[in-house]
């Protein structure tokens, strides 16, 4: 059987997610060997743009130049897989989004400066401009599940991600938990994967690897207003890695009536 | 088959590979000479400087290292020390000495992967060091041994490889077992031959010199006498010494329309910054091993070539390995209460404004904060790699227009394709040496938010 053509792309963001295939120094080589690595700027020189059967992408959407490559790229890759919390919901850089702040943001950083190398636009996840076969989140990906995983795509099985939140791998460590020391935890809405490292450090989780698929908002949401946390301060927090996902059923909440009481309190305090 | 279409006067690299961002090469040839050299720089702005607004000083903390994932641990450090400077914190000797400790991790896995994975393969004519594995299979095993060395580190240090959270403000969240250090120390102990050994390899190669021209050189001076990558005063080549409070004055950035980076230029004159420019700058310093390798490999190129800064990474690499058992050791001394010495400590104020700088893997790292009532209100980052920028333009020009010069001018348009190719090459070398973070340095400068 010929190896698969996989290619590795760095949209925007701090590399991180490619940086930890290339921090997995043990099987670095087998990574290379055990496909046909057409494409990878930051680790090889001799790179073809072709048809392809994988395509991994770190970072997020922030130029129109990222745009059309994303849309050139997609007809010639069967399966396109986005790697980090950037590239799935936005990242950081998405953490603003929906306040429709940007331009006023960019001029803050660029002044006034005709600027024409790239227009340049609020951060958004790949998905927001092309379809998206798998999603492997993380700030940045966990060396290990991306081995499992990558082993998994090239023998053409889909990818396997924890769907439970960080707390579960929290009570896997036998940490005593830090919502119960009153601290601003989103272990409970964070998808799992990262082996509850925050957490074991006595550092309450701040949302790296994005939405957990079987999160409880609305609990997390009652439990850190219980806590004596305002709404300003879980909004932040929530807002800091969960890009769009979190911010948009964020809103629902914010609409519910328990929400709308907190508001006027607020504005009352 | 049909010519490709090629613009006869000028030579363009689309995208720089091997290294950790976007950039493309654009030179442009008017009547056979070097009109113009630009380093465009297309990346996506991610307005780091706005995001931090608002934040929490720990918020924050966690907010900057995703600038760059190849230097996060700077980032978080660099943000520490200024919020620490500007809220008025005095952490203690053993929280310092395990900050030393992770940033040395990350000065072992940057400059490994730098020097032998990304720069290497150019002086031996590989793709990439992947490739290179046909002949140099050892080399290439130890390069990656050490840069694993400086991950573990980092993962027992900051809790991860990339963006770990356990350093903050005031300390650190869970501090490392005494065993676990001691393992580090042995192991940095058993690596000192390999780092050896590729200094040796990096030393001996060929190195080009179409692209020499005199710099100016900007490192952080170390408190004490002995060599290091942090303080709070300003060291240049030209003999001046500056406070890190003058940060502005010493960068003053602007903005050029073909890069998303901003630039920086010291009194009007493009610098260097990095592990070239610490060699230069505190090269005398080295003790021991790499007291000795830095006196075998320097010599008057240094200050005119910027390929040397492979070879001071790898003397970088082998001063740390030198200087970890002797900070464990230190770090150990009073092993009962170490945990209790780097345990988290409060703010003793709220508001406050100041600058904190360490020296990155790729140069010195600015971060400038203002807090009020403990939330940040200001915010200014200065990146190596700004500031590299303009010499690197510099350093292309002299390349291009020499080796093009070396051609006995014949027209550009007449290139053979392997002319072509080798012009690129260099070119590209020129680029890759300064082991340029581009993504890092697009998205942070130049703001103080009223």
């Amino acid at each position: 059987m010929s190896k698969l053509k996989v290619a590795f792309y760095n949209l925007s963001g701090c590399s991180g997610c490619l940086l930890s295939i290339i921090n997995c120094e043990d099987s670095l080589l087998d990574i290379f060997n055990a496909a046909n690595v057409v494409s990878f700027l930051m680790a090889q020189s001799n790179n073809r743009e072709e048809e392809q059967d994988l395509a991994f992408l770190d970072g997020s959407v922030t130029t129109d130049e990222q745009e059309e490559f994303l849309l050139h790229l997609r007809p010639r890759t069967k399966k396109v897989v986005a790697l980090g919390t950037c590239a799935c919901y936005g990242g950081v850089q998405a953490m603003e989004n929906a306040k429709g702040t940007f331009e006023r943001r960019f001029e803050k950083v660029y002044g006034k400066t005709p600027f024409t190398i790239v227009k340049a636009f609020e951060s958004k996840p790949v998905d927001a401009v092309i379809p998206v076969d798998y999603y492997i989140p993380g700030c940045p990906i966990d060396g290990d599940l991306f081995l499992y995983n990558y082993a998994r795509l090239l023998k053409e099985l889909p990818v396997d991600m924890p769907k439970t939140p960080v707390c579960r791998e929290c009570k896997w460590q036998e940490n005593e938990c830090l919502l119960l020391k009153n601290q601003l935890c989103l272990g409970p809405v964070t998808a799992g994967g990262c082996k509850a490292r925050c957490p074991s450090h006595n550092l309450p989780c701040i949302g790296c690897f994005g939405p957990a698929d079987e999160a409880n908002l609305t609990s997390e949401f009652n439990l850190l207003k219980e806590k004596g946390y305002n709404f300003a301060e879980i909004e932040r927090k929530l807002r800091l890695f969960g890009g769009t996902k979190f911010i948009n059923s964020f809103r629902e909440l914010w609409k519910s009536p328990a929400a709308k009481n907190q508001k006027t309190q607020l504005r009352k305090g | 088959m049909k010519e490709p279409k090629v613009k006869h006067q000028e030579i363009r690299i689309p995208q720089v590979a091997r290294v950790e961002g976007h950039g493309n090469i654009l030179v442009e040839i008017q009547k056979d000479k070097v009109k113009n050299v630009k380093l465009n720089i297309p990346e996506g702005p991610r307005l780091f400087e706005t995001l931090v607004i608002g934040k929490t000083p720990a918020e924050a903390t966690s907010i900057v290292p995703r600038i760059c994932a190849i230097c996060s641990v700077s980032h978080r450090y660099a943000a520490i020390r200024a919020f620490e400077r500007a809220l008025g914190y005095k952490v203690t000797k053993e929280t310092h000495l395990l900050r030393t400790l992770m940033h040395y991790g990350e000065m072992i896995e940057s400059h490994a992967l730098h020097a032998f994975v990304l720069a290497l393969p150019d002086f031996l004519n590989y793709p990439s060091a992947i490739a290179m594995t046909d002949r140099f299979a050892p080399q290439v095993l130890k390069a990656l041994k050490l840069k694993k060395f400086g991950n573990h580190i980092m993962e027992i240090t900051t809790a991860r490889y990339t963006h770990g959270e356990n350093p903050t403000v005031g300390g650190f969240g869970k501090t490392p077992t005494v065993s676990e250090l001691m393992e580090i120390k042995s192991e940095a102990e058993k690596l000192v031959p390999d780092a050896e050994e590729l200094i040796e390899l990096m030393r001996t190669l060929e190195y080009p010199t179409a692209m020499e021209d005199g710099m100016v050189f900007m490192c952080l001076k170390p408190p004490t006498d002995k060599y290091g990558f942090v303080g709070d005063k300003v060291l240049i080549s030209t003999g001046e010494e500056a406070p890190i409070e003058r940060y502005l004055e010493l960068t003053n950035e602007r903005i050029v329309d073909h890069s998303t980076a901003k630039r920086c230029r010291y009194k009007e004159r493009p610098y260097v910054v990095g592990a070239i420019a610490r060699i230069n700058l505190l090269g005398e310093r080295l003790r021991g091993k790499a007291g000795d390798a830095f006196r075998r490999c320097y010599s008057l190129s240094w200050i005119r070539n910027p390929l040397y800064n492979n070879l001071a990474q790898a003397i970088e690499i082998l001063f740390v390995l030198e200087d970890i058992p002797e900070i464990i050791d230190e770090l150990v001394t009073h092993k009962e209460t170490l945990s209790i010495k780097t345990k988290i400590q409060k703010p003793p104020t709220l508001t406050g404004k100041n600058v904190g700088a360490v020296e990155a893997p790729r140069g010195t790292l600015y971060h400038y904060y203002e807090i009020t009532r403990g939330l940040v209100t200001g915010a200014n980052l200065v990146i190596p790699t700004t500031q590299n920028l303009d010499a690197i333009e510099n350093h292309l020009r002299i390349a291009a227009t020499n080796l093009l010069n070396t051609l006995q001018s014949r027209p550009i348009g007449k290139l053979s394709a392997e002319e072509r190719i080798e012009i690129e090459r260099i070119l590209e070398m020129v680029v890759r040496a300064y082991d340029p973070c581009i993504s890092c340095s697009v998205h942070l400068v130049d703001l103080s938010c009223s």
